[in-house]
């Protein structure tokens, strides 16, 4: 797996080295707070309700987490095989299984970066002398990672299949939409109670599997896992996809 | 050290290679050579691991090139077409980033990296970003990334494309010391750079090997044989030179080449190099000598025949060919095709001095400028032109 920390560590850099990243933070830096201030203001001062709000709990948050992985792993393979640079790293002496894992873990890591600024939201309130629960906020920052972590695996599949960055962004933004309207699929089709489908549906609903445990404070290892599964799930669908690539 | 056998690829309905088998023992230099679309890249892909054959295996070090694609990867260092390097890192970084993936200690990397960007001779860019580096020394980059592991086998796809005549230079140069260490498999399609650094080449056409061995012994398989040229002053009786020369060991057969000036032009085609005996019987017969040379087809005209896709041919057949068709009433396409890269061959010469549309009259005296080219002529009657070749035939007639 020393492979797939040297790719993570190159991911990493490129990925701070590209100015994409940099704007990606940057917009969502002032989104964030631009709606922690207002949903402050909103709940009145409650601080425990606009942290949930900032990791979770609100539309923004759930638009953010669509969009900004997609965002991050477009280029991770479409661009690499234009320029031909996969190839480099196909014939390297690691397996595909890191590459994937390596361009994963780095785009994750800078979405964490990301979410990791709730915990200034948090000291600033703290300095202005309502600390917040800090619990929540730390098991939300986790929570968002591996949320983030599940829609960038995604996004990496997808980029895999696709020979063009945009259009690998717009498929993985489609695809992540999908995940997260999955449950919906029950209402849609007036499924009876308790009808394998159904429960099946109820199961893969990201939205509530991460506010039962993330946003109250709580790090149940069922909910962890079910992040963990499907993200080790979609990184071997792109690994499968990469091996693919070899026939095309 | 590689072993190939039966290799076949294809993508679709396209093959783009069928049946492939080849041997590289250690330490050789083995040049590919083919036209575009030959299948050189999909068979160097294939060895490094980047493409699965359809059918066919490849071994790479005693290693399966698809069961133990790991092992083979350690053993290679391979340089695809397109140069891949980050273009945001700069090129220690890059190289920092190579010697991570083939699990080299820091200490390691420490040394061998000066040490390969100086093999490249690029190591006075090493703190340079990659996008900012020009085609040539990306290229150098590029090679230096692959020596980083010192790998036992060098797989290098076209590493001489893009580069300007020095650097091409000295990358010949790089790559003859390359090939003293390990065994490399290198391809081009540009031919005197294979002349120059791979005494065995294999040349691939349409997927298929079309020819495998030394430059010799294609030459010598393939291109149809050798001739000796002799342009003599023999006097009067042409039968008897001719018998006097059939009748050296060794030699197949005399063409007679017709008169030029004074002179009278043989070909012998030989196995061997008779210059000696020739020249000894010339001497013994005080023959007056012009010329005397050992020509023998080119590595160019063999690509060039095997390219082009035309019937291999017999020695006979093949020094007739070598003179250019100046009644231009070639026969068949073979034919024609067989005076295009006669051509191509002799362009500079035939550009500066064009052919004479028909035979010059039997009354002038014509002048050989060119022992290559028959159809170059001037009359001796006038005064040479000072500004070269500026007084053609047509001119005259």
């Amino acid at each position: 797996m020393s492979g797939a920390w040297t790719i993570y560590r190159r991911e990493l850099a490129g990925l701070f080295l590209s100015p994409l990243a940099w704007v990606l933070l940057c917009i969502a830096l002032a989104f964030n707070g631009f709606f922690f201030v207002l949903s402050v203001k909103g709940f009145g001062g409650d601080v425990l309700q606009s942290m949930s709000f900032l990791l979770g709990g609100s539309y923004t948050f759930w638009m953010l987490v669509v969009l900004l992985p997609p965002l991050l792993t477009m280029r991770m393979f479409s661009e690499e095989a234009r320029t031909g640079v996969l190839e480099f790293l196909l014939t390297a002496p690691v397996s595909d299984f890191a590459v994937v894992l390596g361009k994963l873990l780095a785009a994750t890591t800078l979405l964490a970066v990301l979410w990791s600024s709730a915990f200034l939201y948090g000291l600033a309130l703290a300095a202005l002398g309502t600390p917040p629960d800090w619990a929540p906020l730390v098991s939300g920052v986790c929570g968002a990672t591996l949320v983030s972590a599940l829609f960038c695996s995604v996004g990496l599949a997808i980029s895999a299949l696709c020979n063009t960055p945009l259009l690998a962004a717009f498929f993985a933004t489609i695809a992540n939409a999908a995940i997260l309207s999955l449950p919906f699929v029950d209402a849609l089709l007036a499924l009876p109670p308790g009808s394998p489908l159904r429960v099946a549906l109820g199961h893969a609903n990201v939205i509530t599997q991460f506010q039962a445990s993330f946003v109250v404070g709580a790090l149940d290892t069922k909910h962890v896992l079910f992040f963990v599964v499907w993200t080790g799930f979609f990184s071997f669908v792109a690994t499968r996809v990469l091996e693919a690539r070899r026939w095309w | 050290m590689i072993t190939v056998r039966d290799l076949t690829r294809r993508f679709g309905p396209h093959t783009a290679i069928e049946g492939l088998s080849f041997h590289l023992e250690r330490g050789e230099v083995v040049g590919f050579l083919g036209p575009n679309g030959a299948g050189k890249s999909t068979t160097m892909r294939i060895l490094s691991g980047y493409l699965p054959a359809t059918s066919g295996s490849a071994e790479v070090a005693g290693f399966d090139v698809l069961r133990s694609s790991l092992e083979v990867r350690r053993r290679i260092g391979y340089l695809p077409e397109s140069v891949p390097l980050y273009a945001e890192h700069r090129v220690e970084e890059m190289l920092d980033f190579q010697g991570r993936l083939h699990g080299l200690s820091r200490s390691e990397r420490r040394a061998r990296i000066p040490r390969v960007l100086e093999r490249a001779g690029i190591n006075d860019r090493s703190r340079a970003i990659i996008g900012a580096l020009s085609r040539g020394q990306r290229q150098r980059v590029g090679i230096a990334v692959a020596l980083l592991p010192d790998p036992e086998v060098l797989i290098l796809d076209e590493p001489t494309s893009g580069l300007d005549p020095i650097q091409r230079l000295e990358m010949r140069k790089l790559l003859v010391e390359l090939g003293r260490e390990h065994t490399v498999l290198l391809s081009s399609h540009i031919l005197p750079e294979i002349e120059a650094l791979c005494p065995r080449v294999i040349i691939l056409a349409k997927g298929h090997i079309a020819a495998d061995g030394t430059q010799d012994e294609l030459v010598r398989k393939l291109g149809g044989g050798a001739r000796l040229r002799l342009e003599a002053l023999v006097g009067p009786d042409v039968a008897t030179a001719m018998r006097l020369l059939k009748a050296l060991p060794g030699v197949v057969d005399v063409r007679d080449g017709g008169r030029l000036g004074i002179h009278h032009v043989f070909y012998l085609p030989c196995a061997q190099d008779l210059r000696e005996d020739v020249g000894a019987l010339a001497h013994a017969k005080r023959w007056a000598i012009r010329e005397l040379s050992w020509q023998r087809p080119s590595l160019e005209q063999l690509f060039a025949r095997i390219a082009l896709d035309l019937p291999y041919e017999t020695p006979g057949a093949e020094s007739e060919r070598q003179e250019p068709q100046a009644d231009g009433s070639a026969s068949s396409a073979s034919r024609a095709a067989g005076a295009l890269v006669q051509l191509e061959v002799s362009a500079p010469l035939a550009a500066l001095e064009p052919a004479p549309a028909a035979a010059p009259a039997q009354s002038k005296i014509v002048y050989n400028l060119n022992p290559f080219d028959m159809g170059a002529s001037r009359d001796l009657s006038k005064p040479k032109p000072i500004d070269g070749p500026a007084a053609s035939p047509k001119e005259d007639a």
